[in-house]
C-alpha cells in the first residue's frame, strides 16, 4: 500500500534543515534568557513576599515530556464560581482552587492552571529544561507498538471500547454545556446591541447608560474568558 | 536534539525567523492567524499538546474520533491542534510516512494525509497520497454544521481536489492533468478509472 520507492531522493523540499542548527543554537540562547529572567522574577517574588530566595541546586537539565498523569481539570470545573480581582497571575499559598505545591501557587481556573504549568516558571522550578528530546522514526515505531498493544490488550479484556465510549460521551457532554453558555451569552448581547441601536435610531439617547453597560458587559465577558467559562453567571450559579 | 515545548517562541520572531522552512516559509504560517490563536487559546492545546514530539503525538493521535477544522464557536479541533503540533515539530519524511502507512488508526492516517498535502512538495503529494484512494474507511467530520460521515478516499480526494479542507486554506498546487502534461506525473493507472468520475454525486461540502 505504501509507496515508498519513489517518494526519498525526488524533488521535494530538501532544503528545508539546512539552517537547523542556527535556529537550535538561537533556541537555546532564548531558553537561557528566559531562564534567566524566570530566576530573577522568582528571587524578587520571593523579595516580595518576604521570603528568602534559594536558588535552585541543580540547573534544569531534566527533559521535559508528556504529562504522565492526565490534568484533573474537569473535577473542579464547573465549581468555581466568583474569580476575585487579580485571580488571574496566581496567588500565592494554598488556597481553594488548583493548587502548585512546587511553587506554592494557587490558580482559580482550569486554564490558567494549565497555563501555569506550562510556562518557563514552573518548568525551571521543577528542574525541566523546557525542551522535548527529538523523536527518531525508530522512537514512533517503538511507541507505536506499544499502543497497539495496549489497545489490543484492552479490547480483549472490552473495556477499550467501553472506556472510550465514556470518556468521548464525557468530553462532549461538557463540551456541549460551554457551546450552549457561550451562545446563551452571545444571544444575551445581540440582543442589548440592538436594543441600544433601536434606542438611538429613535433618537432617545441614553448614552450614558448604554454606554456603561456596554462596558460592563464587556468586563463580564473578559472574566469569563478568563475563568475558562464562555457561559453566563447564571448557569454557573444554578448548579451550586 | 530538541524541540521547544511549546510553539509560541517559533512565531516571535519578529521576522527574523531563520528556522527550517516550508514552501519557503515559516511552517505555523501556513495556518492562517487567526486560526493559530485560536489553537493557541483552547485547552487542547494547552492540556495534551505540550511537550509532544514525534513519537510521544501519537498517544494522542490515537485517541482521535473525528477529524475536522472548526467546530461550535469555531473551536479548533484536537485533529486540527495535532496538525498545527507537527508544523512545529517537522518530523522527516520517514515519520510522516510511517503515520500514513500504518493500518491500525485511520485518524493517524488521515492526520498524516493532511501534514503531507500542506508541507510536501505537489509531486510528492499526488505520489504519496493517490494510494489511500483505495482506503474506505468511515471518518467522523466535525464541522460549524455538525457531525457527518466520510469515507477516508473522500477525505484524501478533497486533500488533492479543494483549497480548504478541514477549514485550512492548502498550499497551492497544480492539478493532476496539468502535471501529466508538464510530464512531472505519470498518468494514473486506471484503478478506479471511471468510476472516480460519476460516483461523485455529493457535490456539497461547502455548508
Ligand atoms: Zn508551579
Amino acid at each position: 500500500m505504501t509507496d515508498k520507492s519513489n517518494v526519498y531522493g525526488s524533488a521535494g523540499d530538501t532544503t528545508h534543515r539546512k539552517t537547523w542548527d542556527r535556529a537550535e543554537f538561537a533556541a537555546k540562547a532564548e531558553e537561557r534568557t528566559a531562564r534567566e529572567k524566570a530566576e530573577a522574577k522568582a528571587r524578587y517574588e520571593a523579595k516580595a513576599a518576604g521570603k528568602k530566595y534559594h536558588r535552585q541546586q541543580t540547573p534544569p537539565s531534566q527533559k521535559s515530556g508528556t504529562r504522565e498523569r492526565k490534568l484533573n481539570l474537569e473535577e473542579n470545573l464547573n465549581k468555581t464560581t466568583i474569580v476575585p480581582a487579580g485571580a488571574g497571575i496566581g496567588k500565592r499559598g494554598k488556597g481553594a482552587g488548583f493548587y502548585c505545591d512546587v511553587c506554592d501557587l494557587t490558580y482559580k481556573d482550569s486554564l490558567q492552571w494549565v497555563d501555569h504549568l506550562n510556562s518557563k516558571q514552573h518548568l525551571f522550578a521543577v528542574g525541566e529544561s523546557g525542551e522535548v528530546e527529538v523523536a527518531t522514526l525508530e522512537d514512533v515505531k517503538e511507541r507505536f507498538t506499544m499502543l497497539v498493544d495496549r489497545r489490543d490488550r484492552e479490547m480483549k479484556e472490552g473495556d477499550w471500547d467501553l472506556k472510550r465510549r465514556l470518556e468521548e460521551r464525557k468530553k462532549l457532554d461538557e463540551e456541549e454545556r460551554r457551546i450552549k453558555r457561550e451562545k446563551r451569552k452571545e444571544k444575551k448581547r445581540k440582543e442589548r446591541e440592538e436594543k441600544e441601536k433601536a434606542e438611538k435610531m429613535v433618537g432617545v439617547v441614553t448614552e450614558g447608560d448604554g454606554k456603561g453597560d456596554g462596558e460592563e458587559e464587556d468586563e463580564e465577558m473578559k472574566m469569563m474568558r478568563m475563568m475558562g467559562f464562555g457561559g453566563g453567571f447564571g448557569s454557573t450559579k444554578k448548579k451550586n | 536534539m530538541s524541540h521547544l515545548v511549546d510553539a509560541k517562541s517559533m512565531l516571535d520572531t519578529r521576522g527574523l525567523y531563520e528556522g527550517p522552512t516550508v514552501h519557503g516559509v515559516n511552517p505555523l504560517l501556513l495556518i492562517e492567524k487567526i486560526i493559530r490563536e485560536r489553537i493557541f487559546e483552547s485547552l487542547y492545546w494547552k492540556e495534551h499538546c505540550f511537550g509532544l514530539n514525534a513519537a510521544t503525538l501519537l498517544d494522542r493521535a490515537v485517541q482521535l474520533t473525528y477529524i475536522g477544522g472548526q467546530f461550535a464557536n469555531q473551536r479548533p479541533t484536537p485533529f486540527l491542534c495535532l496538525a498545527f503540533k507537527l508544523l512545529q515539530l517537522q518530523p522527516p519524511k520517514e515519520i510522516v510516512l510511517f503515520y500514513l502507512s500504518q493500518t491500525e488508526f485511520k485518524y493517524l492516517r488521515a492526520l498524516g494525509a493532511f501534514y503531507a498535502r500542506l508541507t510536501f512538495h505537489h509531486v510528492e503529494v499526488y505520489k504519496t497520497l493517490e494510494p489511500y484512494l483505495s482506503d474506505y474507511r468511515k471518518l467522523k467530520v466535525r464541522g460549524q454544521a455538525g457531525w457527518r460521515i466520510e469515507c477516508m478516499d473522500e477525505f484524501i480526494d478533497d486533500l488533492l481536489t479543494k483549497d480548504r479542507v478541514c477549514d485550512i486554506a492548502l498550499p497551492r498546487i497544480p492539478s493532476r492533468a496539468q502535471l501529466e502534461d508538464l510530464e512531472e506525473l505519470e498518468p494514473r493507472e486506471d484503478v478506479l478509472g471511471s468510476e472516480g468520475e460519476d460516483t461523485e454525486t455529493e457535490g456539497e461540502g461547502d455548508d
